[in-house]
């Protein structure tokens, strides 16, 4: 027997488990959370791995780090800060926001076309961990981007530069930021409609490993372990990722993973079924595809959530009876003291619909549509995004959703997207829901790389099926 | 040099989706050194421009032959101009008017909304790889790249500097099989 451990350094909470490996497969032991402690990470690390050992505080990493082997993923602060440049805001943009999120970034500004003056002020304060500069297929446009290069180049900025844009001017590109750290990379779009995402992804992963772990006492856990840190929604994405591999039963999957700053939406599933009545538009969005709202959340971002969410909620407290400055008063309680647990029923029903309005635009960002055109051969559907209507398992992960026991949360928001706007909303047809019940996915997601099938065996082992009528399970 | 072919962007416009000729007409650009990228049926205007930004188009070719190209294609100049596609440009072909109009009048009225050449749907496609040619030239200056990477010499000697039509059709007579849609339909 081999005993695993598992480490998630989050933004509020350091979350970790003990696994133990045998013949027969992989086994949870127990799980702690304990504080994130910012200003050095490897004191609140060093805490979780002494109780998950049953040892106590005073015993040092080094003697920890013999009697188990550690995996662990870090989410940055919430995730990677990445500004994305693009060309044409459909195409090279849309691709390179897609491949930061798919990375495990959090897109936080996106440029298309030129870099204006206000543009560049705009990057500096922003201050990005990466910029991800994309533009032009292969010996195509080259115009945009070596203006946007020759701004950069005289801009204030520090942060590496992931190129993946026309490969044509990648060597003229990078002589014109000569003084910046320029990682070269595939272009994300080397012909229209070709989608090249993960040779960026794993540049902008190597970088994470490399650049964010310096500073806060990561380098130091790095060092001692012989591991890099995974970011944690790259985790989940190769969870989601190799789960049906291993389980074909489980292809045509999706995940809700929410938090308190963002939302996290994952989809396994093939993107477009070509057929003579569906013609596609735009991209063809890759098959496991991960898209993260930074506007999303139920504390850090519950404000923004509300602004955004204003009319799904309006919608909803009225079925609920209840009023809406009601619910902006606990809005406020809540974004001020993001810790606070809801009291009594009134709120836990706001915290509720909180929860709804983030899987209701999560899922309406992430999903594709249909629009129907009358032609002179008959009825043409046109499709952008992804078509979801496959998708037979919607698991919820994060601290809300995994304690959550009845499907209504996710199921309620999605049946409404099915009368959103004039489109046809891709959703899943017939899904059922289920829920990471021991909120193990971003600890699982790190065991992936190593063991595969056995992290996927306890991930599709530790999901409980969500009763859909509403009434709990136990 | 794949990336030295002059790049022409082609599709059918509207809420058409006549895909036949379209898969035909990329074939035939294809063989004769266009690099073609080929939205397929049922493209917008804004579809058109934004793949030609991407790829630096040297052309956009309209197909339409469900008879509303008119429609379709209003503003279409305007919207290049707008997205700083200035000297881009456009083609059109096809079935562009329901009825029986005659040929010079929709000619006429598509040159007035900004194309450049305007083809009836049996025009012989080696005339229109002439005149893109030839247009190209003129508004880009050195062209007639595609027809050097097609014949794979590469040899960048003075003849290059002036390809007439004799050497096009030598070049074609080069290739086995001449493609099948030499009309477009």
């Amino acid at each position: 027997m081999k005993t695993l451990v598992s480490i998630d350094i989050g933004s509020t909470w350091t979350k970790g488990a003990t696994f133990s490996l045998t013949a027969s497969g992989l086994e949870l032991l127990e799980r702690v959370s304990v504080p994130t402690t910012q200003n050095n990470l490897v004191v609140g690390f060093h805490e979780t791995l002494a109780r998950l050992l049953h040892q106590d505080s005073h015993t040092s990493l080094e003697e920890l780090k013999d009697r188990a082997e550690v995996f662990f993923s870090s989410s940055a602060k919430g995730g990677l800060r990445i500004a994305a440049i693009g060309l044409v805001p459909d195409l090279t943009l849309q691709l390179a926001k897609l491949a930061a999120m798919s990375a495990g970034g959090k897109v936080i500004k996106s440029f298309s076309f030129s870099l204006t003056s206000s543009d560049v002020k705009e990057l500096e304060q922003l201050s990005p961990d990466i910029i991800l500069f994309s533009g032009g297929t292969d010996g195509g446009n080259s115009k945009y981007v070596l203006e946007n290069a020759r701004k950069l180049e005289s801009s204030r900025l520090s942060c590496p530069i992931v190129y993946a844009g026309n490969r044509a001017v990648a060597e003229e590109a990078i002589n014109v930021m000569k003084s910046r750290e320029v990682i070269v990379t595939e272009n994300l779009m080397p012909e229209i409609g070709q989608v090249n995402i993960e040779p960026a992804r794993e540049k902008i992963r190597e970088i994470f490993l490399k650049r964010i772990v310096v500073g806060r006492g990561l380098a130091e856990i790095v060092e001692l372990f012989g591991a890099q840190p995974k970011p944690t929604p790259l985790a989940v994405f190769e969870l989601i990722s190799a789960i049906p591999e291993f389980y074909p039963e489980w292809s045509d999957l999706a995940a809700i993973d929410i938090g308190g700053a963002t939302t996290d939406f994952y989809s396994n599933t093939e993107s477009y079924l070509e057929t003579d009545t569906v013609v596609l538009k735009g991209i063809r969005e890759p098959k496991v595809k991960r898209t993260v709202e930074g506007d999303l959340g139920m504390r850090v971002s519950a404000r923004s959530l509300f602004e955004t969410g204003q009319d799904y909620l309006q919608d909803r407290l009225r079925e609920e009876g209840l009023e809406f400055k009601d619910m902006e008063e606990f809005v406020g309680r809540i974004s001020d003291k993001i810790d606070y647990l809801p009291v009594g029923d009134k709120e836990k029903i706001f915290d509720r619909l909180l929860a709804e309005a983030c899987v209701y635009y999560a899922a309406l960002r992430h999903i594709g549509g249909w629009k129907e055109v009358y032609t002179p051969q008959g009825k043409v559907y046109m499709q952008t995004g992804k078509d979801l209507r496959r998708v037979k398992a919607i698991i919820g992960s994060g601290g809300f959703l995994s304690e959550e026991r009845t499907a209504a949360v996710m199921a309620i928001p999605l049946k409404k997207l099915r009368n959103y706007g004039e489109e046809i909303k891709l959703l899943p047809e017939k899904p059922d829901f289920y829920r990471d019940r021991y909120y193990l996915f971003s600890l699982l997601g790190n065991l992936i790389e190593k063991y595969p099938r056995e992290a996927s065996t306890l991930a599709v082992a530790s999901v409980e099926k969500l009763n859909q009528k509403g009434e709990q399970n136990d | 040099m794949e990336n030295q072919k002059d790049t022409i962007v082609i599709g059918v416009i509207g809420s058409d989706c006549h895909s036949v000729g379209n898969k035909i007409l990329e074939m035939f650009f294809t063989s004769e050194g266009f690099k073609v990228v080929n939205l397929g049926v049922m493209v917008s205007q804004q579809e058109f421009v934004d793949a030609a930004i991407e790829t630096n188009a040297r052309a956009i070719l309209v197909s339409s032959l469900y008879g509303h190209a008119e429609i379709d294609c209003q503003g279409f100049r305007e919207l290049c101009i707008e997205k700083g596609l200035d000297p881009i440009i456009l083609y059109i072909g096809g079935n562009l008017a329901v009825g029986k109009t005659p040929f010079s009048v929709v000619e006429e009225k598509f040159k007035k909304m900004g194309f450049d050449r305007v083809f009836p749907p049996d025009v012989d496609l080696k005339q229109v790889t002439e005149l893109l040619r030839q247009d190209i030239k003129e508004k880009f200056g050195s062209s007639l790249k595609g027809q050097r990477a097609r014949d794979g010499a590469n040899q960048a000697g003075p003849e290059n500097q002036n390809q007439t039509a004799n050497q096009i059709s030598q070049s074609d007579k080069n290739d086995s099989k001449e493609p099948e849609g030499s009309k477009s339909k």
